[in-house]
């Protein structure tokens, strides 16, 4: 048994390899109810569109896997996103943020909070991805 | 055994073809070879796998003779023979599990600002042959400390405090609330403020607040210093003030339309009324942009606006301006550029005394670039004031005036920078004359 385990799993190992699956896709997700473009989500995250419908966004993001999102979704490094939100900040009032500490924790916080979105580095459980990146 | 590995091979293919289902397409030309090197990597796995299958099979073998060789040794310790481990309370793992995923709860949906008083703000201070907010006076100066607060209240609510200690131009030390707002957000496209705002008008009144270190100058435009810094225009409102953006592809509309309690020019310098005015009448006006957010002219926000009051003094006998201002403002706005040019026109009538209709204007023009270290910037601006229009004549920096300006801001990290002009100032109608100034301001935010 643990043999044939052994097999499937090289061969599942190496094909992948081979392949060049993407080891870094993000997952946008929002709790239920929430309607959202992908071409929508950068405006959720640098506080540009604060509802979705008549749904009150909350955007929480992912230390876990910020890096990636600040570069392939936002399009801006860390120290651009602070700056972003300090200015809108003090000018607007608005919060940044919150950040979540893993997969875990976003998805968590996604279930539990109304309007709530974030980002995770695979598929999750019992929540739809709105989006790939 | 055939079978076996027949299996392994039919298990090594699936897993082959699972993960392979992404592979991308290959040129004819390069097919064959490929071809080739994957059969040859195939043959490989499948003499690493034969082989581990066959020691699994003799690691198994021997495992299964163990127990038989040592039964005559009862005395000795044998890990066949020896007690069986106890079995895992599923209850007691299924109480942990379920503790865990509460605590991962709780910690997701707790808001890291909602523990203590989350506070921000900014401090600046600097040297100079002059105070560049007060030129009268010289040397080291300490600016303010400002703190602002954003409490969240829940729901769709909106709340900011600004409360700034600072030292006026009489070197006092004294505490204002310069923004105390309450908001209500409608919709993307509508938010309510009530309270102590920056009035809407032109460009750097409501998006360069009391912390200097967010201006990539030393500082604002003369004429648009606030009110107890110089500057001519009231710049804080109290009332409200809706505010909002109608997003489209490419560009968004801005709008503000803001109604306050009309201000009063106290010992010669303006004075928004915090508290309500004696003369009831208000403030009010709007702002009208558009700014592209994508395509060749992103960044770029052009607008108008415009405001009208009645604004009284405390002179004996008591004067009354009936003001109305005008006019425009472009910003360019990108991670290369920072420019701006505001331009303001002011019609204003003289109720009492009744001395007519004055006519004023006032602008300027800055021109910024954002270099990797350093963000160096030019600036004109000039202020044109009747000096018989009573609202000018009451005010201590209501003098007109032309500067011509150049600096720099230099970060030393993402919290602290260094900004240094040097500006010649012309004063044209109360006193004739010029000053240069060489400045250097440090400016924080934490």
């Amino acid at each position: 048994m643990r043999s044939r385990t052994l097999a499937l799993f090289l061969g599942i190992t190496i094909a992948t390899c081979t392949s060049g699956a993407a080891a870094d896709d993000l997952y946008v997700i929002c709790s239920a109810g929430v309607v959202l473009q992908p071409s929508e989500i950068r405006n959720v995250f640098i506080g540009e569109k604060a509802f979705a419908g008549s749904a009150k966004l909350v955007p929480a993001d992912n230390s876990a896997a910020q890096a990636a999102f600040l570069e392939k979704v936002l399009k801006l490094d860390a120290v651009k996103y602070a700056g972003l939100w300090t200015k809108k900040s003090f000018r607007d009032g608005a919060n940044p943020p919150p950040v979540k500490s893993s997969d875990a924790e976003a998805i968590a916080f996604v279930k539990s909070t109304a309007g709530g979105c974030s980002y995770v580095t695979s598929i999750p459980a019992g929540v739809t991805p709105i989006a790939k990146f | 055994m055939f079978n076996q590995f027949s299996f392994h091979a039919r298990a090594f293919a699936l897993g082959a073809l699972l993960g392979s289902a992404s592979l991308p397409a290959v040129a004819a030309d390069s097919q064959a070879d490929e071809l080739a090197k994957i059969k040859q990597e195939l043959n490989q796995s499948i003499q690493m796998i034969k082989a581990l299958a066959a020691r699994v099979q003799e690691l198994e073998a021997k495992q299964a003779q163990a127990p038989s060789a040592s039964a005559p040794a009862a005395a000795a310790p044998s890990i066949v023979q020896g007690p069986r481990p106890p079995q895992p309370d599923t209850a007691r793992l299924d109480a942990v599990e379920q503790k865990v995923t509460e605590i991962e709860t709780m910690n997701a949906t707790r808001h890291t600002d909602d523990t203590g008083l989350p506070m921000h703000g900014f401090a600046d201070m600097g040297i100079g042959n002059h105070n560049p907010f007060h030129p009268n006076e010289e040397g080291t100066y300490l600016n303010n400390i400002d703190f602002y607060l954003t409490p969240q209240i829940g729901g769709r609510f909106l709340s900011l405090f600004e409360m700034n200690f600072e030292v006026d131009h009489a070197g006092n030390f004294g505490v204002d609330i310069e923004r105390g707002q309450l908001g209500y957000q409608f919709s993307d496209a509508a938010t309510l403020w009530i309270g102590r705002f920056h009035t809407p008008y032109g460009f750097v009144n409501t998006a360069m607040h009391h912390g200097v270190w967010i201006n990539d100058s030393l500082r604002r435009p003369g004429f648009l210093m606030f009110e107890d810094q110089g500057g001519i225009l009231p710049a804080h409102t109290v009332g409200a003030w809706v505010t909002g953006a109608l997003r489209g592809d490419g560009g968004k509309v801005l709008y503000d339309v803001f109604y306050g309690n009309g201000q009063q020019i106290i010992s010669g310098y303006i004075d928004m009324r915090s508290g309500g005015n004696d003369h009831g009448k208000p403030i009010y006006g709007g702002r009208l942009g558009y700014q592209w957010t994508a395509g060749a002219a992103e960044g770029l926000t052009v607008g108008v606006h415009a405001f009208e009051s009645r604004i009284d003094d405390d002179q004996t006998p008591e004067g009354l301006t009936e003001i109305k201002v005008y006019g425009g403002y472009a910003v360019y706005d990108t991670d290369t550029w920072e420019h701006m040019v505001e331009v303001y026109f002011f019609n204003n009538l003289d109720v009492f005394p009744s001395n007519g209709v004055h006519k004023s204007k006032a602008y300027y023009a800055q021109f910024g670039y954002r270099a990797p270290w350093i963000v160096p910037y030019v600036r004109y601006e000039r202020a044109t004031l009747d000096q018989t229009d009573n609202y000018f004549s009451a005010q201590v920096t209501g003098g007109s005036y032309y500067r011509s300006a150049a600096g720099f801001r230099y970060d030393f990290n993402t919290k602290a920078a260094f900004k240094f002009e040097l500006a010649n100032t012309h004063y044209t109608d109360r006193t004739v004359g010029q000053i240069n100034e060489i400045l250097g301001d440090i400016s924080i935010r934490f």
